[in-house]
């Protein structure tokens, strides 16, 4: 019942991740089609940045320590990557250059977006199976 | 000839190879008839209506794109061509005037247009030509030939053999030769078929025949050589043939470049030869071209002239030695072409659309806009703009301002603003937007009968409907918020070395001397802040006699105290803000602290400032070191250099500077950056300030108020009184299928394609790159539109509108023919500085290189195949500087070397400079001005003396036919950046826009350096400045000088005075600024040359 518990926890976190990863690349596709002017869209998304990259480690780590060392293995480059966008001050949006970098931030996030989706499914995978597994053990 | 033969296909090139061998024989005939009806063609389209083009169309052309159908680049009036034919046209240049003259043609058709061939004809066959003028020439040939001819008929061709073309025999060869042996011109005829030409001249059949002939000959004609042949041809022939042939037609003249090689005549040579050959106006041929109507006749063979044009300009070569290791022999350094008339636009685009803007506000790298993705994707150079909205016209040629009353005429859909090019249908009733195609109503007042050609009645009185450059008066819809006045706002450094160095003197008696003449007249705000580790406001509010100082020490928490007074009126405060100005250096005096709290500052004057917008200029002259902003001492390192973090030190170190930047523009302020220390002030980070918000950055390493004086006071009063636009807005539309995509300079990006400019002013310009989004275009024209929406200094919203129409093309030799070498530098040098700040400098140069070898290459591969290269390098003749540009850039302070090379901070200011410089401004830097002026002092001061003796003056004019009141220095005879130039008994001037360099040879007569600098005259020139003194000389060097200053006082150049010999001073000053010598590891001119045409030949 516990991995039952644990997957349902990560299915959440993974939807949080998914939330402001797409919230962010709304912002961007605000701006490109000019609905909203970069200053905003640039503190909107800085806004959400930082907390993607906490709720990314924890789950991580999360993954970690409940044994799902394969997970866990799956998000270390993700996590990598943040890392060290972070130590190199780049993690936030440029707000002066923005629109040069419109085409490669979006091209981040879509990827980032693709990894969780498919985490997202692996979770529920995972999820399913043990609440299937945990049907049998109680029949 | 207008029926050429309707094939229109410009783009024929392919064919070429074959002409050749056929042609060759052939050819010169061929082209010879051919080349009658190109040429007239030609002529003919110089002219706008050019009708002559294709006969009947072509009058159609000018500006509409309308008859262009056939020819891709309908724009062009003549033109048409454009793909194809081009070549044959070399229009643009001063071919076409001549050309003019013949126009007329067009029936006859055949006989006017030889006046093209001279070549061959001419010399000898004039007679014939003569005569019936254009029958004649084209009789002989005429004959019938078979209109058909397959081109690669060559084979018949070659039977011609005989005659004329004997030399022929060797193609190539042959065909210039051929032409010498003009005499027999008459074989044109045959062509084809019957070999003999030679006899035919003298009849010449008739008008009709002529037609026919001309059709007919086309066919061959064209093929090969001609590609001038109205056939679309352009094909392969053109150049061949006509570099065989003719040489020289008229427009020798055009090529001028080529190296000299002129050599026209000589018969037999290769066809390199006649590449640069051409011109030669020698034989023959020339006259032709000029005149008009007889001469050609008269050569009535000659073979097309424009043919010939046509190829000369289609190309430059230069000869390297084919073999490996041997260039040196091979290449000529004299022969290497040079800008050593400064920056020429060309003349062509703007001569076949009348109506589009200035030059001096919008170039384009290319005029042609490629048709289809894959052909933009062979132009390996950026395509795309520079735009100088704002640029100072001559007197006479002013911007016309346009009120409507009633709102101003836009394209509903996109926006557009009424132009030129738009049309009117309907009876007036409705108008048709270039842009976007879509039919607008007129609106009732605007209203106005259109007449049978479809222009309308009142055009005379509508400037927005004729010129390419308007300014509208904008009404309140365009405003979010009243139009802001002028507002400068000082941020002023008085700690010790600001004290120490003078500068805080000469700043307070610039800006005083400035009070009157800051535009705004009464409506002008101003506000001072100084700080050094704290931070000091003025209260100057009116009532005040003398202004109050406020001192805040608290950096972490700015605020602003008093804010209503801190800002005012300067002309009801006027006194106050010069007592204020008055004591300011005194104020200071005793001042030590050393400490900056820049970042604190910049804040207070954020906070001050964001009700209102304005000018914000900053005089900084330590590093800052206090509070937020803060900077560290990072320039120093070495090491970074070669690294893959050496990019690091030339971005903002801190991303405080970014953000002020970002609130900077957003609150419409604009920063101007004065940076004066002696040591490292990080100007990478500072002068982000300036990029972002449409500023600028000056530096003034080392100030010493007692050099460097005079520079700041020019460059800080112009800042100042120069007309400014505020708050600006700036957009340029562009044709469907096309898109702008990136933009370059000093500004910051409001929406995708919106340019926020806080201020702008003439000497700031921008560029924007182009990119197809669809694979092909099908509109002949394509037009484009800046707009900037600002405030003017009078308060007054404005629109300034700039439109411009470019042609479509197919072809890409029409891309390179009408590639402007100005704007594509100036782009070029925008994305490499871009490079630097996010690559190495060794990567941003070697990017330019590959960019150039790549165009070279491909442009090689264009013609390569039909002429026989090998051992040369070939050029377009617009793109003849590129590659010392090219070498220049990379020499430029921003990409020069490595650490030892250029200081970071002087690097960096030159990036932020280059990156708004306009484009003559930034060819002069690239290729600075070199003259030579002893011998001119000499004269002059000679003439001056006789002139004292009055007795002597008759003499003296007899003489010397100048008198010395009359005489002026041509400031236009520059000489090749190279020690070569430099002569020991010279004394040269060196100016590159931003300084003098007067160096005084080592033999150079010690009277003039006397006169020059008197009682230094020995002494180091290092503190040496050169001023005016009492005599003859010295007043007529400053006049020299004034005069530079004068053509250009966006800058002032300070005079640094060198002696032949004084290292490093010579060096550092001098040397390193003569691009076509080789330095500290950078090419010289021929070795970039060998180099670029090696890279060249591989994988070609």
């Amino acid at each position: 019942m516990n991995e039952v518990l644990a997957w349902l926890l990560f299915f959440f976190i993974l939807i949080a991740l998914l939330v402001m990863i797409v919230f962010q690349l709304m912002c961007l596709a605000d701006l490109e089609f000019d609905y909203i002017n970069p200053y905003d869209s640039a503190s909107r998304i800085n806004k959400v940045v930082l907390p993607e990259f906490i709720t990314q480690g924890v789950l991580c780590f999360l993954f970690l320590v409940t044994g799902h060392w394969f997970m866990s293995l799956l998000c270390v480059p993700y996590l990598y990557y943040n890392v060290k966008l972070y130590n190199q001050r780049q993690h936030l949006v440029d707000v002066t250059e923005i629109f040069n970098l419109l085409n490669w931030e979006k091209k981040e996030r879509l990827f980032k977006l693709g990894y969780i989706i498919l985490l997202l499914f692996m979770c529920l995978f995972w999820m399913i199976y043990n609440a299937l597994e945990d049907d049998g053990h109680s029949i | 000839m207008g029926t050429e033969n309707p094939n229109p296909r410009n783009y024929p090139l392919r064919p070429a190879a074959t002409p050749f061998a056929s042609p060759q024989s052939s050819t010169p005939f061929a082209s010879q008839q051919s080349s009658m009806p190109f040429a007239s063609q030609r002529s003919s389209t110089p002219f706008l209506s050019s009708g002559p083009v294709v006969g009947s169309e072509a009058p159609v052309f000018r500006p509409g794109p309308p008859a262009a159908s056939n020819f891709q680049a309908p724009p062009f009036s003549g033109r048409p061509l454009v793909g194809t034919e081009a070549p044959a046209f070399r229009p643009p240049p001063s071919s076409r005037p001549s050309e003019v003259v013949r126009p007329p043609p067009p029936p006859s058709s055949g006989g006017p247009p030889t006046s093209g061939f001279q070549s061959f004809p001419n010399p000898p066959m004039p007679s014939a030509g003569q005569v019936p003028p254009p029958h004649i020439s084209l009789t002989g040939r005429p004959v019938i030939a078979p209109p058909t001819r397959p081109p690669p008929g060559p084979a018949s061709i070659f039977s011609q053999p005989q005659p004329p073309l004997v030399s022929m025999g060797s193609p190539p060869q042959s065909l210039k030769t051929g032409q010498p042996n003009p005499n027999i011109p008459p074989p044109a005829d045959q062509h084809f078929s019957a070999p003999r030409p030679s006899s035919q001249p003298s009849s010449p059949p008739t008008g009709t025949s002529y037609a026919a002939g001309r059709g007919i000959y086309p066919g061959y004609a064209n093929m090969q050589p001609n590609s001038v042949s109205q056939d679309p041809p352009m094909q392969p022939a053109s150049f061949q043939l006509q570099q065989g042939g003719y040489g020289p037609p008229l427009q020798s003249a055009s090529f001028p470049l080529q190296q000299g090689g002129y050599a026209p005549r000589a018969p037999p040579t290769s066809l390199l030869a006649q590449q640069r050959g051409y011109a030669p106006i020698p034989p023959v041929s020339t006259p032709s071209g000029i005149y008009p109507g007889n001469q050609f006749q008269q050569h009535g063979i000659a073979p097309p002239v424009a043919a010939q044009q046509g190829l000369a300009e289609d190309f430059s070569s230069l000869s390297l030695g084919s073999i490996p290791g041997s260039f040196d022999a091979g290449l000529d350094i004299t022969a290497l072409p040079r800008p050593l008339d400064g920056d020429v636009e060309p003349k062509s685009f703007s001569d076949m659309y009348q109506m589009n803007c200035k030059s001096r506000f919008l170039r384009l790298t290319t005029s042609g806009i490629p048709n289809s993705q894959s052909l933009a994707s062979r132009w390996h150079l950026p395509i795309g703009t520079v735009v100088c909205p704002l640029a100072e016209t001559p007197p006479g040629e002013e911007v016309p301002i346009v009120n409507f009353a009633t709102g101003i005429i836009r394209c509903r859909r996109c926006r557009t603003y009424v132009n030129p090019y738009v049309t009117f249908t309907d009876n007036g009733r409705k108008w048709r937007c270039n842009i976007c195609s879509l039919l607008n109503d007129v609106p009732s007042d605007y209203f106005a009968q259109v007449d049978a050609s479809g222009r309308r009645v009142d055009l005379d009185q509508r400037p927005e409907l004729i010129k390419g450059s308007v300014e509208f008066i904008a009404p309140a819809e365009y405003m979010v918020r009243p139009p802001m006045p002028p507002l400068y706002f000082f941020l002023i450094d008085v700690s010790i070395s600001a004290v120490k160095s003078g500068m805080l003197e000469v700043m307070a008696q610039t800006i005083r001397s400035c009070l009157d003449n800051l535009p705004g007249s009464t409506r002008t705000q101003i506000c001072f802040i100084t700080y050094d580790s704290t931070i000091h406001f003025y209260n100057m509010k009116s009532s005040l006699p003398q202004p109050q100082m406020m001192v805040i020490s608290d950096l972490d928490d700015v605020f602003v105290p008093l804010p209503d007074d801190l800002l005012v009126n300067l002309s009801e405060s006027r006194s106050v803000v010069e007592a204020f100005l008055d004591s300011l250096p005194s104020m200071f005096q005793e001042n030590m602290n050393v400490e900056s709290a820049f970042g604190p500052a910049l804040k207070a004057a954020f906070l001050v400032m964001s009700q209102l917008g304005g000018k914000l200029l900053i005089f900084q002259n330590t590093l800052p070191s206090l509070g937020a902003g803060h900077l560290k001492l990072r320039g120093d390192d070495i090491r970074i250099y070669g690294t893959d973090k050496e990019h690091t030190i030339r971005l903002p170190e801190d991303s405080f500077y970014k953000q002020m930047a970002a609130d900077f523009t957003k609150y419409q302020i604009a920063v101007n950056v004065y940076a004066f220390s002696d040591k490292y002030t990080d100007i990478a980070s500072l002068g982000t300030l300036a990029k972002y918000t449409g500023g600028q950055v000056y530096y003034y390493p080392n100030f010493q108020a007692s050099i460097h004086k005079d520079k700041l006071k020019h460059e800080l009063s112009r800042d100042l009184t120069r007309e400014t636009a505020w708050e600006a807005v700036m957009r340029i539309r562009c044709g469907k299928g096309v898109r702008f995509t990136s933009y370059h300079g000093n500004f910051m990006l409001r929406s995708t394609d919106l340019l926020a400019l806080p201020a702008v002013d003439c000497d700031k310009a921008y560029a924007a790159q182009l990119s197809l989004e669809e694979t092909l275009l099908t509109t002949p024209t394509v037009y484009f539109q800046v707009a900037l929406l600002y405030t003017s200094s009078s308060g007054e919203r404005r629109i300034r509108v700039h439109t411009a129409a470019a042609p479509v093309v197919a072809d890409l030799g029409e891309m390179y023919r009408l590639a402007d070498t100005g704007a594509m530098i100036s782009l070029l040098s925008r994305l490499a500085i871009e490079k630097t700040l996010s690559s190495k400098l060794e990567e941003a140069r070697n990017a330019i290189q590959h960019r150039i070898v790549k165009a070279l290459r491909e442009y090689r591969n264009l013609y390569a195949v039909q002429h026989r290269l090998s051992g040369r390098m070939i050029y377009p003749e617009s793109l003849k500087f590129l590659p010392l540009y090219g070498l220049a850039l990379c020499k430029s302070l921003p990409l020069r070397g490595g650490y030892s090379d250029v200081q970071l901070d002087e690097r960096s200011a030159a990036a932020y400079t280059m990156m708004a410089l306009p484009v003559k401004s930034l060819l002069e830097l690239l290729y600075p001005n070199l003259v030579r002026v002893d011998e001119y002092l000499v004269k002059v001061s000679l003439l001056h003396s006789c002139f004292l003796c009055w007795s002597m003056i008759w003499y003296v004019s007899y003489l010397l036919p100048m008198s010395p009141q009359t005489e002026e220095f041509d400031i236009k005879k520059r000489l090749p950046l190279t020690v070569e130039s430099l002569d020991t008994r010279g004394l040269y001037i060196f100016d590159d826009g931003f300084r003098f360099v007067v160096w005084f040879g080592k033999a150079l007569s010690p009277d003039i350096t006397k006169n020059l600098v008197g009682e230094y005259f020995a002494t180091d020139f290092s503190k040496v400045s050169l001023s005016q003194r009492d005599n003859y000389l010295s007043r007529k060097i400053m006049e020299i000088l004034n005069q530079y200053r004068k053509s250009d006082p966006s800058y002032f150049q300070l005079c640094h005075l060198v002696r032949q010999g004084d290292q490093p001073r010579e060096g550092f000053f001098l040397l390193t600024s003569l691009v076509e010598d080789q330095t500290g590891g950078a090419n010289g001119y021929a070795d970039w040359m060998s180099l670029l045409y090696r890279q060249v030949q591989q994988n070609a």
